[in-house]
């Protein structure tokens, strides 16, 4: 039946977004938008002493410089509920991290806006700030479950375990502070009409934002109104609805105005998340054969004074291999930094640690790495009992091996040289959750030109969302792509969860799919029921609909169409689906890289990479390469480059700019060959696909360094591999 | 460590945008870190006085706009907030990421690293300006074709970063490209798409 899912479809968006065309939120067109700009804070802790806007208040065009005195009271749902922080500034003179709004200058212009800011003049009574994670160690402290993670998990007996293994390794790893750094820094245009409010927001989950927005205002949902069509890259930044978003609201409310907040790149170091910095001691053990007997794995990672939730979850440790004795702890440290948040593929953080230690047993097993995985595969979910609902592992790592011809690979470190230095070659496993959060939703309308336009609240960040849904779509109602548009990013259509998590794709196609058949099914019924129609009397269960006509299945010739049936009916034929039930899904795959390391410099070029993945079925060839392309470039930076630096004694970032933390360029990046298994979960409701954006942000990161270590000989725990480390 | 006090500031050290950027906002702000005793009470200096807006012409994509701009506003902020030409996008403000990236006389320039008021009587060239009426330049046909980008936000800069890569004729491999590309981040991780987009658009721009 599927003719068009599964296609490598080229983005239905792309020529808006290669003409300049496409509106992202701080393109929006407002009339009389007067502009932001935030004051931030200098110290990490203490308290606002003094400030001074008189200056401020006085220079050219300012409408109002709102401060915690003057900021009107916002509210926070009570307790912390994921994707909402419940820490607001502006509502006292407490001061918990550098970087925290203190200071909300609305002017005529932006110039007009920034000038002010630098004359606001603030005071501190501040104190010693606690900002690096590894002095602090000893305050760790077990928090309560976040979302679905449990704090601590334990199966089997691990200390059974620990007597069966013949070869253990116990090792500490660290991974540091990160930035998402989406292109489009986070943006808010507050418009007020009467008591109705629009908000266009660059965010990954509208419907979040607009409750959160009704409810720090205290205006019913019903009142606000929040539009994303296009979103400049994500990554997780976009998810949480972050202060900036709820004081700027706040403020067009009191200077009567449209007011647009864009926060500037060195704002966003401290103001929509991070990836948290974490230390992590994972003891891994087997038996002479490889088979794994036990593993514990002890993450510590930072959050902030006014947040507790995790968000580096270890579950790559508890389901991606057979380890019947098994447990993990996620601990937390409080320090005066920013709340972190989840980043393009939390679970990278701890399954690189598990990925490295298992390439560190292989050495010392003296077992092939690609086998070592293949002989702890599982078919079973073991926190679950449950089978997976696919699982294609097995075939990603052989078909990976191949491609990438790891068999002419020498297991001895520091044995593959040529003329430009120290060769290795390393493999991981790729894995992240891909399952969907319940709810999402979808609206068809059928016109009487018999286009079809379909609406969900969902977002498109980037990942394909218009494409894949327009094939859904197509293949639903059994029209071709170009009688559909589909629209989203508008808290007016039906509702959808956030894009995150991977979720998109199980959250959205069920009910876009669901909406569009249930649309087809109601025109098949109105033809057989028509007695002007050719189908008339027919067995509504027989016919077929492709191409935009109705016809008895075998029958093509005799045929009614979508135009003519919507003509009769002699009005728009729309449809709503029921929201959808959540979905739970696990994908994963294979990565294989070749990294060259100079060997008086350090530094380290990758030569290639090569990942092979099981996201189920692959609706869209094009967009899934690219996404799994973009994920190992992403893991470039991990592994080699990116590094927020937070200075210790100030608790300041030393690096929020793109100059100083560094993104890879294009003049990094080589080659990354992609394949997909391509083989359906029967168990997915999104037409047998998985998520599938993060897992191939994931297993790149152990892949370089594991391949570092056969370059060089030498086993760097700490990311990210800078030539210093190599040295 | 009782009462510092600050002068609030974007930036937190000289960067390459202070060298260029001279006057306005922006410098005073990147000056303060260096001022003894943190400059909370220094005198207003430039920013006290009114600031005149200066009559110009800013020819962009052949038609020529009068706007009024202060001696300080950027190209780029021209560009969106004057111009309502919104597809040059602003992705970090100092000339790091190339998201606003346009072509002043058939040169690449980031449009945040200029004032409006320097390019009176220069071409200037925005995305919007690329293709000729409903036909694409066959560089973005090559970027449509390519998948040379996802999320689309570093798309108006990568285009005309690679229209001047074609012209310039530093496409001749793909390292070259990579080399000659390599100052506009795609945080999304389109760069091989991105170059196989711009060899596809130097074949089909060379026949």
């Amino acid at each position: 039946m599927s003719k068009v899912v599964g296609k490598p479809l080229r983005r239905v968006d792309a020529r808006a977004k290669v003409t300049g065309a496409a509106q992202y939120a701080a393109d929006a067109r407002v009339p009389g938008a007067a502009h932001g700009f935030l004051v931030m804070s200098t110290v990490a802790r203490g308290r606002i002493s003094r400030i001074d806007v008189r200056a401020a208040e006085a220079a050219p065009g300012v409408l109002a410089v709102l401060t915690h005195r003057t900021m009107p009271r916002l509210r926070t749902p009570p307790g912390e509920v994921p994707y909402f922080k419940s820490f607001v500034p502006l509502q006292d003179d407490r001061i918990h991290h550098a970087g925290q709004p203190v200071a909300l200058v609305v002017a005529g212009t932006l110039e007009q806006a920034q000038e002010a800011a630098t004359l606001v003049e603030v005071r501190y009574d501040s104190e010693r700030p606690r900002a690096a994670l590894l002095d602090a160690l000893d305050e760790a402290y077990v928090p309560p479950d976040s979302h679905d993670e449990p704090s601590e998990y334990t199966r089997g007996d691990v200390a059974a375990g620990r007597e069966q293994a013949e070869v253990t390794v116990d090792v500490t790893y660290t991974t540091v502070t990160q930035h998402h750094n989406p292109m489009e820094p986070s943006v808010t245009l507050a418009v007020w009409d009467g008591a109705d409010l629009t908000v266009h927001e660059s965010a990954q989950g509208i419907g979040f934002t607009r409750s959160t927005l009704a409810e720090a205002l205290d205006v019913p949902p019903r009142n606000v109104r929040v539009l994303s069509p296009y979103l400049g890259g994500g990554f997780g930044g976009k998810g949480p609805v972050w202060p900036h978003t709820l004081l700027t609201a706040a403020a067009a409310r009191e200077v009567g105005r449209p007011v647009k907040l864009v926060l500037s790149r060195a704002h966003t170091y401290s103001s929509t998340g991070h990836r948290a910095e974490t230390h992590q001691r994972l003891a891994l053990g087997a038996r002479r054969d490889g088979r794994l007997t036990f593993a514990e794995h002890t993450t510590t990672e930072q959050v902030s004074r006014t947040e507790q939730s995790l968000h580096a979850a270890n579950k790559a440790t508890r389901l991606l291999y057979g380890i019947p004795n098994l447990r993990t702890v996620q601990r937390a440290v409080r320090l005066d930094l920013p709340t972190g948040s989840f980043m393009r593929s939390p679970e990278a953080t701890t399954s690189h640690v598990l990925e490295c230690a298992l390439d560190e047993l292989s050495c010392e097993l003296g077992v092939d790495p690609v086998e070592l995985r293949l002989r702890n595969d599982t078919r079973v979910d073991l926190v679950t009992g449950e089978p997976f609902g696919s699982r294609y592992l097995a075939e990603c790592f052989r078909r990976g091996a191949e491609l990438f011809g790891w068999d002419r690979r020498d297991p001895e470190p520091r044995s593959m040289r040529d003329e430009d230095g120290l060769v290795g070659w390393g493999v991981a496993a790729a894995a992240h959750t891909g399952g969907g959060f319940p709810g999402g939703a979808a609206r068809v309308t059928l016109s009487e030109d018999g286009t079809a336009l379909v609406q969900s609240g969902t977002q498109d960040i980037g990942t394909g969302t218009y494409t894949v849904m327009t094939q859904v779509s197509a293949d639903g109602l059994g029209v071709p792509t170009d009688a559909v548009r589909f629209e989203l990013g508008d808290t007016r259509f039906p509702g959808a969860p956030l894009s995150a998590g991977s979720a998109t794709v199980p959250c959205t196609v069920p009910g876009v799919f669901a909406a569009c058949a249930t649309a087809r099914d109601t025109v098949v019924g109105m033809a057989v029921r028509d007695p002007e129609s050719p189908l008339h009397g027919r067995d509504p269960g027989r016919i077929t609909v492709r191409d935009g006509r109705l016809f008895v299945t075998g029958d093509p010739g005799r045929y009614d169409t979508y135009r003519a049936v919507v003509r009769r009916h002699g009005e728009p034929v729309v449809v709503n689906s029921p929201p959808q039930d959540s979905f739970s899904g696990y994908s994963t795959g294979a990565v294989f890289a070749e990294v060259c390391v100079h060997p008086r410099l350090g530094t380290v070029r990758v030569r290639r990479v090569t990942g092979v993945f099981d996201p189920g079925t692959v609706l869209n060839h094009r967009t899934a390469r690219s996404q799994a392309i973009g994920g190992a470039i992403w893991n470039i930076g991990f592994t080699l480059t990116e590094h927020t630096l937070i200075d210790a004694h100030a608790g300041r970032v030393v690096n929020p700019n793109l100059s100083g933390y560094l993104v890879p360029v294009n003049a990094d990046v080589p080659r990354v060959e992609v394949e997909f298994i391509d083989k359906p979960d029967p168990t997915s409701p999104a037409l047998n696909a998985r998520g599938f954006g993060e897992t191939p942000s994931t297993g790149v990161t152990a892949a370089l360094a594991n391949a570092v270590y056969h370059a060089t000989g030498r086993r760097i725990r700490e990311l990210p591999l800078t030539p210093d480390k190599l040295l | 460590m009782s009462e510092p006090s600050q002068h609030a500031a974007e930036d937190s050290g000289p960067g390459r945008r202070s060298v260029l950027k001279a006057g306005g906002v922006s410098a005073a702000a990147v000056m303060m870190p260096l001022a003894p005793g943190g400059a909370a009470h220094a005198a207003p200096g430039p920013s006290a006085a009114p600031r005149a807006a200066a009559d110009i012409a800013l020819r962009v994509n052949g038609e020529t706009h009068r706007v009024a701009v202060e001696a300080r506003v950027t190209l780029l902020d021209a560009l969106r907030e004057r111009l309502r030409l919104t597809g040059t996008k602003k992705g970090c403000d100092r000339g790091e990421c190339g998201a606003c990236t346009v072509l002043v006389d058939g040169r690449r320039v980031k449009s945040c690293l200029t004032l409006a008021v320097m390019q009176e009587d220069r071409e200037i060239t925005t995305v919007e300006g690329v293709a000729r009426g409903e036909r694409l330049h066959p560089v973005q046909e090559a970027f449509v074709a390519r998948d040379a980008f996802q999320c689309g936000f570093c798309t108006p800069g990568q285009i005309m970063s690679a229209v001047a890569c074609v012209e310039e004729g530093h496409t001749g491999s793909r390292d070259e490209i990579r080399e000659w590309m390599s100052g506009n981040l795609c945080r999304c991780g389109c760069y091989p798409n991105i170059v196989d987009a711009v060899r596809d658009a130097a074949r089909e721009v060379r026949r």
